[in-house]
Parts: C-alpha cells; sequence; structure tokens
C-alpha cells in the first residue's frame, strides 16, 4: 500500500535520510523507534509531503506522492489539487496535538470534511459526533482546547484526522507530550483502530506498545534503517549493537 | 468672559471650526485604516508567498515606504506628481492616498508578525488533513493572527490619526490645518494648538477605548 524507494533527503548540509526504502501492506502496524535525530519524523513528513525528497519515490497505492510519472517514464511535480487529495487521504497526529485553539472540539473534527470535502454541514456534525464518542469524548464536544488536557486533546486530534476517512494513519510520538498517567487512554484509541484493521505507522518511545500491537518494527539511526524485523526478534534479538544499545537505554 | 488666564468666549468662538476640521481627521483617518489593510492584508501575504517575486516585491515596498518619512511621501505626492506626469491629486486624494500607503506598509509588518507568530504546527495540521495553502490561512492561521493583531494594529490605528496632522501641509483642511488658519487670523497660537491637541487627545481616547472594548470581546468569544 505503502511504497518508499530509496529516498534521500537534506536539511542543506544535513543528510536526514539515507537511502531509505520501506514498503507497508494494507491493514499492516508499523512501529518505527530510533534515537532523537534519527529522521524518523522527518520520514513520516515526507510520506505526508510536508517535506520534498530530493531523490527516490514514495507511493501510496500506487499513486506516485507529489510526483506524476509520464508516458516517457520521468517524473514531474503533481499538481498541488492532486497533493491535497493525497494528504487527505492520510491521517497526521502529531507529537504536540495542533488542535486548533480558535475552534471547539466538534468544530476541529468537522473541519476538514467541511473545509476539503465540501460535506454538508449536518452530516459532517453527525459523523464528528461519533468520531468524539468512539475517542470518549462525546461530552467535550463543545469545550475549547485550551480546556482540555494533554491526552483528551491527543484523542480530538486522532478524531479530527479520522474524520477524513483516511485510508493510512501516521503517528508521531502520540504520547510523547503526555503527562505518564494520560499516556494509556490515548494508547486505547490507537489499539482500537489496530483492532479495525487501520494500516498505520506509529513512531513511538512505547515499548510495550510497539510489542503489543506492531506487526513490524523498524529501527532507524543517524538517517538509516538499521532493522526492520517483528518485535519478538527485536527486542528479544536484535541483530545490531546499535539498536541493542538503544533498547538497553530505554527499557 | 475670562476664566483665569482663559479667554473662553474666544475658545467657543474657534471650537466650531476645530470641530468641523475634527470631523475631517476622522473620515481621513477611517478611509485610511480601511485601504491601509487592505494594503497590509495583500502585502502580508506577498512577503510570505513561496513565489519569491512577490516576496521581494512586498519585502521593497515595505523598505521604501518606512524608509522615508510620510512628510516627503506627501510632497512627492502632491507636488511630484502633478510636475512630472500632469497628475494634480485634489488635497483630499493626495492625502488619502499617502497615509493608505504608508499605513499599508506598517500594518503589513503587523499583520506578517502576526502570522509568523501562530505555530507551525498549525498550518502544517491544517496541510495534513488536505486543506491548500489559501484555506488553511483563512480558516486556521488568520483567525488565530487576528486576536493577537490587535493591540498592534490599535497602536498604528492611533499613530495613522496622528499622522493625519501631516497632511495640513498639502492644503487639506482638516483639524491641524483649521487650527493653523485660525492662527493666521488670530494670532493666539497657546489657546488654539492647546484647543487642537485636546481635541486630538479626546480622539485618540477613544479609539483606544474602542479597541479595549473588542480586545474583551474577542477574548470571551474564544472561550479562554
Ligand atoms: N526543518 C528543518 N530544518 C533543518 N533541519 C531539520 C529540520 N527538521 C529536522 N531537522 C533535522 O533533521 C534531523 C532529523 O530530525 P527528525 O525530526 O526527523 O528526527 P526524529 O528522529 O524525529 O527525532 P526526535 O526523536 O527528536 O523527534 C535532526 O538533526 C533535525 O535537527
Ligand atoms: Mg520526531
Amino acid at each position: 500500500m505503502i511504497v518508499i524507494e530509496h529516498i534521500n533527503k537534506h536539511f542543506g548540509k544535513l543528510h536526514v535520510l539515507k537511502d531509505v526504502s520501506l514498503t507497508v501492506a494494507r491493514g499492516e502496524v508499523v512501529v518505527i523507534i530510533g534515537p532523537s535525530g534519527s529522521g524518523k519524523s522527518t520520514l513520516l513528513r515526507c510520506l505526508n509531503y510536508l517535506e520534498t525528497i530530493d531523490d527516490g519515490y514514495i507511493t501510496i497505492e500506487g499513486q506516485p506522492i507529489g510526483k506524476i510519472k509520464l508516458p516517457d517514464g520521468r517524473l514531474v511535480d503533481d499538481s498541488r489539487k492532486n497533493v491535497y487529495r493525497l494528504r487527505s487521504r492520510m491521517g497526521m497526529v502529531f507529537q504536540r496535538f495542533n488542535l486548533f485553539p480558535h475552534q471547539t472540539v466538534l468544530q476541529n473534527v468537522m473541519e476538514g470534511p467541511i473545509t476539503v470535502s465540501k460535506t454538508p454541514v449536518t452530516e459532517a456534525k453527525d459523523r464528528s459526533l461519533a468520531l468524539l464518542a468512539k475517542v470518549g469524548l462525546a461530552d467535550k464536544a463543545d469545550a475549547y482546547p485550551v480546556q482540555l488536557s494533554g491526552g483528551q486533546q491527543q484523542r480530538v486530534a486522532i478524531a479530527r484526522a479520522l474524520a477524513m476517512q483516511p485510508r493510512v494513519m501516521l503517528f508521531d510520538e502520540p504520547t510523547s507530550a503526555l503527562d505518564p498517567e494520560l499516556v494509556g487512554e490515548v494508547l486505547e484509541v490507537i489499539k482500537d483502530l489496530v483492532r479495525e484493521g487501520m494500516t498505520m505507522i506509529v513512531v513511538t518511545h512505547e515499548m510495550g506498545f510497539a510489542r503489543e500491537v506492531a506487526d513490524r518494527v523498524i529501527f532507524m539511526n543517524d538517517g538509516r534503517i538499521l532493522e526492520d524485523a517483528s518485535p519478538q526478534a527485536i527486542f528479544t534479538n536484535p541483530s545490531h549493537t546499535r539498536t541493542r544499545e538503544f533498547l538497553s537505554k530505554i527499557l | 468672559m475670562r476664566i483665569g488666564p482663559i479667554d473662553v468666549e474666544f475658545l467657543l468662538a474657534i471650537t466650531p471650526i476645530l470641530l468641523k476640521g475634527a470631523l475631517m481627521t476622522i473620515e481621513l483617518t477611517v478611509l485610511s485604516i480601511f485601504f491601509g489593510t487592505i494594503i497590509g492584508l495583500f502585502v502580508a501575504l506577498m512577503k510570505i508567498s513561496r513565489f519569491k517575486l512577490l516576496a521581494v516585491i512586498g519585502g521593497f515596498y515595505t523598505w521604501v515606504i518606512r524608509g522615508i518619512p510620510l512628510l516627503v511621501q506627501l510632497f512627492i505626492l502632491y507636488y511630484g506628481l502633478a510636475q512630472y506626469f500632469d497628475i494634480q491629486l485634489s488635497p483630499k486624494a493626495a492625502a488619502v492616498l499617502g497615509l493608505s500607503i504608508c499605513g499599508g506598509a506598517y500594518i503589513a509588518e503587523i499583520i506578517r508578525a502576526g502570522i509568523q507568530s501562530i505555530d507551525k504546527g498549525q498550518m502544517e495540521a491544517a496541510l495534513s488533513l488536505g486543506m491548500s495553502s489559501t484555506q488553511a490561512m483563512r480558516r486556521v492561521i488568520l483567525p488565530q493572527a487576528y486576536r493577537r493583531l490587535l493591540p498592534p494594529m490599535g497602536n498604528e490605528f492611533i499613530a495613522l490619526m496622528k499622522d493625519t496632522s501631516l497632511v495640513s501641509v498639502i492644503t487639506m483642511v482638516e483639524l491641524m490645518r483649521s487650527g493653523i488658519l485660525l492662527n493666521t487670523t488670530y494670532f493666539r497660537s497657546m489657546e488654539i494648538y492647546l484647543t487642537v491637541g485636546i481635541i486630538y487627545l479626546i480622539m485618540t481616547t477613544f479609539f483606544i477605548y474602542i479597541i479595549c472594548r473588542l480586545e474583551k470581546r474577542l477574548a470571551i468569544s474564544e472561550g479562554d
């Protein structure tokens, strides 16, 4: 479903992603771990075309992101409209929630369907309320984000992303900004999505969660994918010393 | 009649004339705030545009306009254009044009700073939903920038109101010029300019009051 082939990404002189390739099948849950600065967020952002890649290519359901293939095989920049459409099919959840503070919880969730998909208001509202119920926040529909705890805000952010009915969910350290006692409620919501068969890529430091839900765990280090294996393999018998060092520090 | 050093009768005689000038000052202020804000919004969007050429033009505009005294700009508009291109603007047109162009440059800087003060995550969250950058600007960024803009915009509006006094030099009869004209007849600078000053003070105070009210209203409607 997602194919990443030999992508490279520089920020100025800094080589952030080095020849990264990764394939994610439909319904698969891929967890990415790795030290700070190893390029995990950048990889997710490239998937969503929030960052452009220098070379290589990414396709989602066969469609290249940000590029189209001409009959002669060359890749040229895709129209912005297609980029927007592709983005709308990928839900993204950020470390710092990024809820819209000037809107109520319900308005946050309705924003995508109304502005992007032009869904009629009543329909968008019904669907958004259902999503809020699903993340356990039906009673907070009229609250503003500042009035919620971090865990509640992140659950709203997940509902907001789901409102666009995405094919893939990308999570960038969804629980890193939360107090420890609030982590569980957010992970529960994500686990619900796993049970529903949502395809997702989750960057996280929650190793227990990774072990429980991941089909595969990717270990990134210094812009490279060093390891791509089942959770059991990675956690019990990592093939790189670098992975072992990282895990011993974090567990 | 006199109260101490104050000649009350004289004050009563000149006040209606000055108030008429003050009305024109208000009109000039409102017009230049209106056009200045439109110019400012466009220039601000140009300056943060991903199109380099627009950004350069926007930057050039604010650099030039903010670097030249408004008084000089007014002379160029009113006298300069007439000499070179045979365009004789009316004093009012030149005044509104000059004030709007000048105010627009400062307002552009305020709006640009306001937009850029919004956390980058907001734009990214909007884009990740599939919004175009225009939609993200309209639905997410500007509504948040708006309330941060009010205080500096208020200051700018007040500055603009005071700057309208400069257009007296291009024969625009507003509050300041009404005072100058009265003084050429009566030679009573103290009474006349003190009254002019007090009228400005009343107007700016009223303005500040309105802006404070707006800020409070906005704070309430946004739930914190
Ligand atoms: N917009 C940017 N401009 C310049 N450098 C950047 C930018 N974004 C990220 N970087 C750099 O790229 C490298 C990878 O960053 P990235 O955020 O992808 O790491 P990460 O693995 O997500 O780390 P963390 O665990 O701290 O979130 C870092 O060295 C970072 O400083
Ligand atoms: Mg990161």
